[in-house]
């Protein structure tokens, strides 16, 4: 047999195999952080969806808004120096982990439930930024059925989507509590929202945020509550690929100086007086606010942002109270009340930790 | 029959007819009338619902949407001209061929093929032009692209593939069999979430393939096996003799092919493949579930504006009428086709 040339074969498939296998041992040596890819690149790819009312939207000049949108631009404000420098890319849900692992997307600003499962290596391996936006699963029934809280809807029916979360805390709410009821489930939300509508169920159960903005295209708005009790947790937070902590780092403190400015009460509005102020006006001497503003020391450079990023990202899009004002404050359609998501110096959770 | 109708003034002899087909009987009487009155109240409850209740601003205020998604607005008029592109080509090809100098006709093939490469062009870049990204691309411009696209791909692969699946060669035919086997087996949404989602993460860090790209070849390669079996079906109409008498006359296989038996498969498989190009282009709807902008898509990101919040069924209306027309102009396209080869394949 001509064992000579088959041998001689051989080894030449197996030497682009090598090749490979070294070239992937390497790797992850050479990787270079994303901060630096999205500064050379010019642009920040942002994953959205893009069809939540409030987060992400298209208007209809053809722009992308939302509080989801604004973190995107916050942080192409502080990185790139200008918030226009943002390449949108609409995500379903189904397929955002991995556009940003296979670095289609920089960073994920997508409603993402923070969990466990997520977060770990052994899981989806993201890493999170702080939560923008504290979300919970409400229920909403008509003003006139006289239904105010959970124990009111015993034996009624309950229209919920079907294959999502939503269903299992419901059960597992309604089982602890000991209160009986019916389901009623629905593939989409337009149709769980006219089956609601049409009378099918007393009751429908969703995120309260979802809920706000289908009561919002009803009719008569004002003859449907959400009410108080919250059956779950949903902190929502914008994301980026696990591994890469230069990258997660700068985001997470972007997200955190948009909390910070509002705690001292630095907005768009008046950002350029502060400023002034802090470096020849009366708060030349708050060594704090100096930093924060990146007037003096060397906070942003540290991140391997400009030391001004916080200025940059409240100049393009205000401190965190104002994005969510312009989005889902009072005089939106989109209305939700700030509860758990207002400053802890209101009483809420948002908490940035100190500029040191 | 015995009661065939009596001569009379056209009027009566009409309502001699009608009564015969809807009231002959207690019981046809009984379903003509439910059914008239079904009927009836459903077209006037969409009537008033469109005339009276609803609000179309959402279709008014979003038009450049529908249309050309959030295409650069400094350039729409590079998205609008391709469409106006293919507007004339659609209506020079079911004008009468006799209005039409001979050479135009002989062309128009040829316009259909390099109306893709066209829309690319005035599209994304060159010719001197800012480039536009893909992402940019949406609405029935990003759809008629994206069927356009699917055809120019399936057609030729599809062709291809009933060929190999009649050849001589084991191993080709085994190959496309098992193929067009497995993508039959597959449902549509399966194949575009793997190009989507799976693509991605095979190819080697630091390569990315555009969305709109993954997406044409992932409803490119589904829909080649269905046309190869179209043309498969066409093939197998050939009487064998054709062959022999080919053969006879010295054709290579090659002449064969191309000259005897494509011509005919082609014309007698053209109306299941219009049928796959229409559904071609509702399968692009399918897309929206995978974040694409097309007109289904970007119309879930209009649903989301606060302003238009509950406009659902507007929308949906909209579109249904949108689809529904390119459909139409669609298959009448094919029917004009299969018109003009009939007519010159004559014998």
């Amino acid at each position: 047999m001509h064992a000579m040339p088959s041998n001689s074969l051989k080894r030449f498939a197996i030497m682009p195999l090598l090749l490979a296998l070294a070239s992937c041992a390497t790797a992850p040596e050479e990787k270079v952080s994303l901060l630096e890819q999205v500064k050379s690149n010019g642009e920040l790819r942002c994953g959205v969806s893009g069809r939540l009312p409030g987060f992400s939207f298209v208007t209809s000049e053809g722009a992308y808004t939302g509080l989801d949108v604004d973190i995107c631009r916050a942080v192409a404000a502080a990185v790139l120096g200008n918030p226009d420098d943002v390449a949108y890319t609409q995500l379903t849900a189904a397929q955002r982990f991995t556009a940003l692992s296979s670095g289609e997307i920089d960073m994920l600003s997508r409603n993402t439930t923070q969990t466990l499962s997520r977060d770990s290596a052994g899981g989806n391996g993201l890493a999170f930024a702080p939560v923008v936006f504290y979300d919970g699963q409400g229920v909403m029934v008509r003003k006139d059925s006289g239904i105010t809280n959970l124990e009111g809807l015993e034996d009624k029916t309950f229209c919920a989507r079907a294959g999502t979360t939503t269903e299992r805390n419901l059960n597992d709410v309604m089982q602890a509590e000991g209160i009986a009821y019916e389901l009623v489930k629905f593939e989409t939300p337009d149709q769980m929202e006219g089956a609601y509508l049409a009378g099918r169920c007393d009751a429908a159960t969703a995120d309260r945020s979802s809920l706000n903005s289908s009561r919002a295209g009803f009719e008569a708005p004002d003859e449907h509550v959400i009410l108080d009790e919250v059956l779950s947790k949903e902190p929502l937070a914008p994301a980026t690929v696990d591994g890469d902590s230069q990258w997660a780092d700068a985001v997470r403190w972007v997200v955190h100086g948009l909390m910070a400015a509002e705690e001292q009460g630095i907005t768009q509005g008046n950002i350029d007086d502060q400023v002034t102020s802090a470096t020849s006006g009366e708060n030349q001497e708050n060594a704090a606010i100096r930093r924060f503003l990146g007037i003096e020391g060397d906070l942003g450079a540290k991140l391997g942002l400009p030391n001004d990023f916080v200025v940059q990202a409240v100049r393009a899009v205000g401190n965190y109270g104002e994005i969510y004002d312009r989005h889902l404050g009072p005089d939106t359609p989109t209305f939700i009340p700030r509860g758990l998501n207002d400053s802890y110096v209101n009483g809420g959770l948002h908490y940035a930790p100190p500029f040191n | 029959m015995a009661d065939t109708p009596r001569p009379g003034p056209r009027p009566a002899q009409l309502l001699r007819r009608l009564r015969r087909g809807l009231f002959a009987s207690h019981l046809d009487t009984l379903i003509t009338v439910v059914l008239a009155v079904v009927c009836g109240s459903g077209l006037w409850s969409l009537l008033h619902w469109t005339f009276l209740q609803a609000d179309w601003a959402v279709v008014q205020d979003n038009i450049r949407l529908y249309f050309n998604g959030n295409f650069p607005v400094s350039q729409i008029w590079r998205s609008w001209s391709w469409l106006g592109l293919l507007g004339v080509l659609c209506i020079l090809t079911l004008m009468p061929s006799r209005l039409l100098p001979p050479a135009m006709v002989r062309l128009l093939p040829l316009f259909w093929v390099l109306i893709l490469p066209i829309g690319l062009l005035l599209l994304a870049a060159g010719l001197g032009f800012e480039p536009v990204k893909s992402r940019f691309w949406g609405g029935l411009q990003l759809s008629l692209l994206l069927t356009l696209g699917t055809i120019l791909m399936a057609l030729p692969l599809g062709i291809l593939m009933a060929l190999a699946r009649r050849s001589s060669l084991p191993l080709l035919r085994w190959l496309t069999t098992g193929y067009i086997e497995l993508m039959r087996g597959m449902p549509l949404i399966a194949v575009l979430f793997f190009g989507q989602l799976m693509i991605p993460l095979f190819l080697p860090e630091g390569w990315t393939f555009s969305r709109v790209l993954r997406a044409v070849l992932s409803l490119g390669f589904f829909m080649a096996a269905y046309m190869a079996e179209d043309v498969r079906g066409g093939l197998q109409s050939i009487p064998k003799t054709q062959l022999e008498a080919a053969r006879s006359l010295g054709l290579s296989p090659l002449l064969t092919i191309a000259l005897v038996e494509l011509p005919q498969a082609l014309r007698t498989a053209l109306p299941a493949l219009a049928n796959q190009c229409v559904a071609s282009l509702q399968n692009t709807s399918l897309l929206a579930y995978l974040g694409l902008i097309e007109l289904l898509g970007i119309s879930r990101s209009i649903l989301a504006n606060p302003n238009y919040l509950g406009r659902h069924l507007e929308v949906y209306l909209w579109l249904a009428l949108v689809y529904w027309a390119v459909c139409i102009l669609m298959t009448s396209l094919a029917r004009r086709v299969e018109h003009s080869l009939n007519v010159t394949g004559h014998h």
